[in-house]
């Protein structure tokens, strides 16, 4: 190789030097950038650093406690510690991780899980991975202070439910702020990592129940030590709710689902304050009010018994016979029907070439308007759907509060159905058939409720439509002008009699009769599946339980509550969901409400 | 192996300047971490110790034994990276380390050493006045294996040099019309298909941030701002030495590593930023002059190489710190900490004063 001549590599190296060139334009370019950032805006830079000298440090404020309407709390606040990593002090993030899951019995997946989430935060930003810790951890972290300068250690308040499961669905709970809600305008000032209402009071109020968090800023020195605190803004505690509830009645309604699946509504009519609002199955909240989701959490979210829906509120029921007093409302007011009309039941009729049955096979004979309601005779019914048609009907269960929401302050509560021609075409483009009115007539169909609509067109009842009720849960949350409903009173007064027979003349909810009390109340029983199905499988002698409900208030004149009843599966309104019923008005009675 | 003469001709210059970069790296890389563990400001002196007697190993070979297996070197740089996909061990989200007892190698660094005097071998052949096509496509075959490769590791910075590497090559080997239309369509083609399948969602973040820093001020976009603010509240004097705030109150992200040039801003002021500027293009200028001084084509190649890697890198940087440029993890070549990158381009350094001594034929 060493006596290789000198070849001519001129053409190559003058290539080298025009690269050369551009290089040193942009050495010069950068001169002067430089120029400008350091020199002629140094000014607004000094001030942006000046700025970050001060570190902020947010002191998170104690969330509102909830109490019943007698001063019992419900939801409250305990102290508690949670423990972050701050990446920038970690040698070796890997490592750390394997230490700390060592120490904090996690998995190291779970928290590098974690950490890759709030990835994009800056390095020296806390990230909380294990909250809610047992004394035994925080004495653990302490101990490897020295060893694991990326761990911190805080305390925090915790939220609690000191009674358990109890009202569980109206309270809602607390759960860590997803990405996804981040970026929403109402949780602007919120932070990754606060806790938020998720469901329930909790939700609704969140605003009212969060308070605002308390900022300390403090000038910090080349170390990053802390050399002068100013506190600018101390936590402002959330403020407190009291809630409309009897935490009382609440506990004896629960008491009497245990075990069931269905819901109770307890309220005073004159005002739509809720007393007691229960769904069962149900869940304990403090189970699951921290950042983390453990087994448990899944297991009530796959549940097929749905233990975190509140049916009250969200679940969609046919209101069987309880519906028929408004369809005699809506009859004598319509006057489509008088006072004095009266159907023959013979326990079955034709109607539009198909047989319709009375759920009393042998017939009620001559039926009066106080009978229909009190016997619960459903040829009765039939007849007057078929004198109403199906948007007179409509109209009427609209003006009672079906198919629209209630307006009680309580999230996504659903609206339920009420059927006519339009909203048929509308969902399957089919027309309206005539024998689906029948159907309605008596609460079946394609009718559906809440049974929480069912507790305020009790109230609607029970008030004799002398105002339009809004449920509420927070104690000041009344607004006292609502419109009437626009029926005579002499026409309620009519279908009370009828609830009053119903309860304390051998009617069909005789089983929710307390001596003494006057009781107005009327039952349903409804099919789950259609009625053809339902015959099918009596003509094989296999009977399905039906939904039981029963609606009702007390005392006849002047009712000061309205309490429905819904078991699902329950069998005959009458022989389960009455009862039950008899037993609350009894516990309100004997509280002298 | 070595003659006396060669050592009279060894760049004593060169060395004087590598040496200042490096410890004007270790003052700023100890002030920048100081109060953080692990003691980087040591290591890496140790490094520069390292990388010193590496070079002086490097210079004792004829450059042209090193192009004559660079082939060899090839394969065995692709077990090495292909392996850390397997057994890499996982920093700061890039599988690129391999682990020895004592200390981590990256792979991926050494690789430009090897991809220079492999392109060397390849391109001192072609005699023309442009490449031809075939020549064009084998070299762009052999930068590609190993870009990809680390690409998926992911460390896009460091593949990214390898393509400045095949640029330099291209550029000085002549490039007629025809193949430089064609490489554009390749990129273009190559630039949609990685945006839209191959970038990782934080990469195509930095892209975004890049263009709009103010969009994301507390995610990707705080690292470009907290440096800019770094940079300009140094002023013309600077804070002075372990006084900058923002790198000292741990606001600056990366201090010691990729934004190390910040906090060189910062404490030391447009005076001291203006200073590294001249030592450093005072070092880059002696670079690219010794393209001349080279006795072969291959020799040239090498240098100009060398000369671009280590220029592209340092402004890539530069412009990095100032926001005129997407954060690709790319460090400042002999001042930002890490040990391959500091010993892979001092062997860099090694390679041109090896062929800057050996200038002289049938001496």
């Amino acid at each position: 190789m060493t006596n290789k001549i000198y070849e001519d590599l001129s053409p190559i190296i003058r290539r080298s030097h025009k690269i050369f060139i551009l290089v040193q334009i942009v050495f010069v370019l950068l001169i002067f950038i430089f120029w400008k950032i350091q020199i002629i805006d140094h000014k607004k830079y000094w001030e942006l650093s000046e700025a970050n000298r001060l570190r902020e440090i947010s002191i998170p404020a104690q969330r509102g406690i909830i109490t019943d309407r007698r001063g019992e709390i419900l939801a409250k606040n305990i102290a508690s510690f949670k423990v972050s990593i701050i990446r920038e002090n970690c040698e070796d993030l890997e490592k750390s991780c394997f230490r700390i899951a060592e120490i904090l019995n996690l998995k190291p997946d779970v928290i590098k899980q974690r950490i890759d989430k709030f990835k994009t935060l800056p390095e020296f930003h806390p990230i909380i991975i294990k909250d809610n810790l047992t004394p035994a951890e925080v004495a653990m972290i302490e101990s490897h202070k020295l060893e694991l300068p990326e761990l911190l250690l805080q305390s925090e308040p915790k939220r609690n439910y000191p009674q358990g499961a109890c009202a569980s669905h109206i309270l809602g709970y607390v759960q860590e702020l997803s990405l996804s809600e981040m970026k929403l305008e109402k949780y602007r000032d919120k932070k990754l990592g606060d806790l938020i209402g998720k469901t329930g009071i909790e939700k609704k109020y969140d605003a009212r129940l969060a308070g605002r968090d308390g900022l300390l800023i403090e000038i910090v020195d080349s170390l990053g030590r802390s050399k002068e605190q100013i506190q600018d803004r101390p936590p402002q505690p959330g403020g407190k709710i009291e809630l409309t509830l009897d935490f009382n009645i609440q506990n004896k309604c629960e008491e009497m689902l245990d075990g069931k699946e269905g819901a109770i509504v307890v309220m005073d009519p004159r005002n739509g304050e809720v007393l007691a609002m229960t769904s069962y199955p149900d869940y304990d909240p403090n189970k699951f009010v921290n950042r983390f989701t453990p087994n448990e959490w899944l297991e009530l979210v796959n549940s097929t018994e749905y233990p975190l829906e509140n049916r009250a509120t969200r679940g969609l029921y046919s209101p069987g016979s309880t519906f028929k007093p408004a369809m005699l409302l809506a009859a004598l007011d319509s006057k489509t029907i008088t006072k004095r009309t009266t159907f023959f039941c013979s326990g079955s009729v034709k109607i539009y070439g198909n047989d319709f049955y009375c759920w009393n096979r042998g017939g009620h004979g001559s039926v009066n308007i106080y009978e229909s309601i009190q016997k619960s005779c459903n040829i009765y019914f039939y007849q007057l759907g078929k004198m109403m048609k199906i948007e007179k009907i409509s109209e009427y269960a609209r003006k009672f509060g079906f198919g629209q929401r209630t307006g009680i302050d309580l999230p996504e509560e659903k609206a339920g159905i009420v059927p006519d021609p339009d909203w048929k075409k509308r969902t399957t483009n089919n027309p309206w058939y005539p024998g689906e009115t029948i159907s309605v007539s008596i609460g079946q169909g394609p009718l559906l409720v809440t049974p929480l609509q069912l507790a305020v067109y009790t109230s609607h009842i029970a008030n004799r439509g002398m105002k339009k009720v809004r449920p509420y849960l927070l104690m000041d949350a009344f607004d006292s002008e609502s419109a009437a409903i626009d029926i005579n009173a002499d026409i309620f007064e009519d279908v009370i009699e009828g609830m009053w027979r119903s309860v304390n003349r051998g009617g069909t909810a005789w089983a929710a009769r307390v001596e003494g009390m006057e009781i107005c109340g009327k039952t349903g029983s409804t099919q789950v599946i259609s009625r053809e199905t339902a015959e099918k499988l009596a003509k094989k002698n296999i009977v399905l339980k039906t939904h039981s409900w029963f609606i009702g208030f007390a005392p006849r004149k002047a009712p000061r509550i309205a309490i429905i009843v819904l078991v699902e599966f329950g069998g005959m309104g009458g022989s389960t969901a009455a009862p039950i019923a008899r037993e609350i008005f009894k516990f309100c009675e004997h509280l002298q409400w | 192996m070595v003659t006396r003469t060669q050592l009279n001709y060894i760049d004593w210059g060169l060395i004087v300047l590598l040496i200042i970069n490096s410890l004007i790296g270790i003052a700023v890389i100890y002030s920048s971490s100081h109060h953080l563990m692990g003691n980087y400001a040591f290591k890496q002196f140790m490094w520069l110790l390292v990388s010193l007697g590496a070079i002086f190993i490097l210079i004792s070979f004829d450059y042209n034994i090193l192009v004559t297996y660079s082939s060899y070197l090839y394969i065995v740089c692709l077990i090495l990276l292909g392996s850390t996909l397997i057994f890499g061990n996982l920093i700061s989200g890039a599988k690129s380390w391999i682990k020895l007892p004592f200390f981590q190698i990256q792979p991926s660094e050494i690789t430009k050493i090897v991809l220079i005097l492999l392109l060397s071998r390849t391109f001192s052949e072609f005699k023309g006045r442009s490449i031809k096509i075939i020549h064009g496509l084998t070299s762009v075959a052999a930068v590609c294996v190993p870009f990809l490769i680390v690409a998926i590791q992911p460390d896009l910075g460091t593949a990214t040099s390898y393509i400045f590497i095949l640029a330099g090559a291209v550029l000085l080997a002549g490039i007629n019309k025809k193949i430089l239309i064609l490489f554009l369509i390749a990129a273009i083609v190559f630039g949609f298909l990685g945006w839209n399948f191959f970038l990782k969602d934080y990469q195509r973040m930095r892209v975004k941030t890049f263009l709009f820093p103010e969009k994301d001020p507390l995610g990707v976009g705080y690292h470009i701002i907290q440096s800019k603010i770094a940079i300009g509240s140094g002023g013309l004097l600077g804070k002075g030495y372990l006084k900058g705030t923002q790198s000292q109150l741990r606001f600056l992200p990366a201090r010691h590593t990729d934004f190390i040039f910040s906090v060189i801003g910062e404490e030391f002021g447009f005076i001291g930023v203006a200073l590294v500027l001249i030592v450093y293009f005072l070092f880059l200028a002696r670079i690219f002059r010794s393209v001349g001084k080279a006795r072969d084509r291959a020799g040239v190649y090498i240098i100009f190489m060398v000369a671009v890697l280590l220029s592209s890198q340092f402004l890539i940087n530069v412009l990095m710190t100032i926001g005129l440029f997407p954060i690709t993890g790319i460090p400042l070549p002999f001042i930002s900490y890490g040990g391959s990158s500091l010993l892979t381009n001092s062997l860099a350094v090694g390679l041109i004063l090896n062929i800057k001594m050996r200038r002289f034929v049938n001496l």
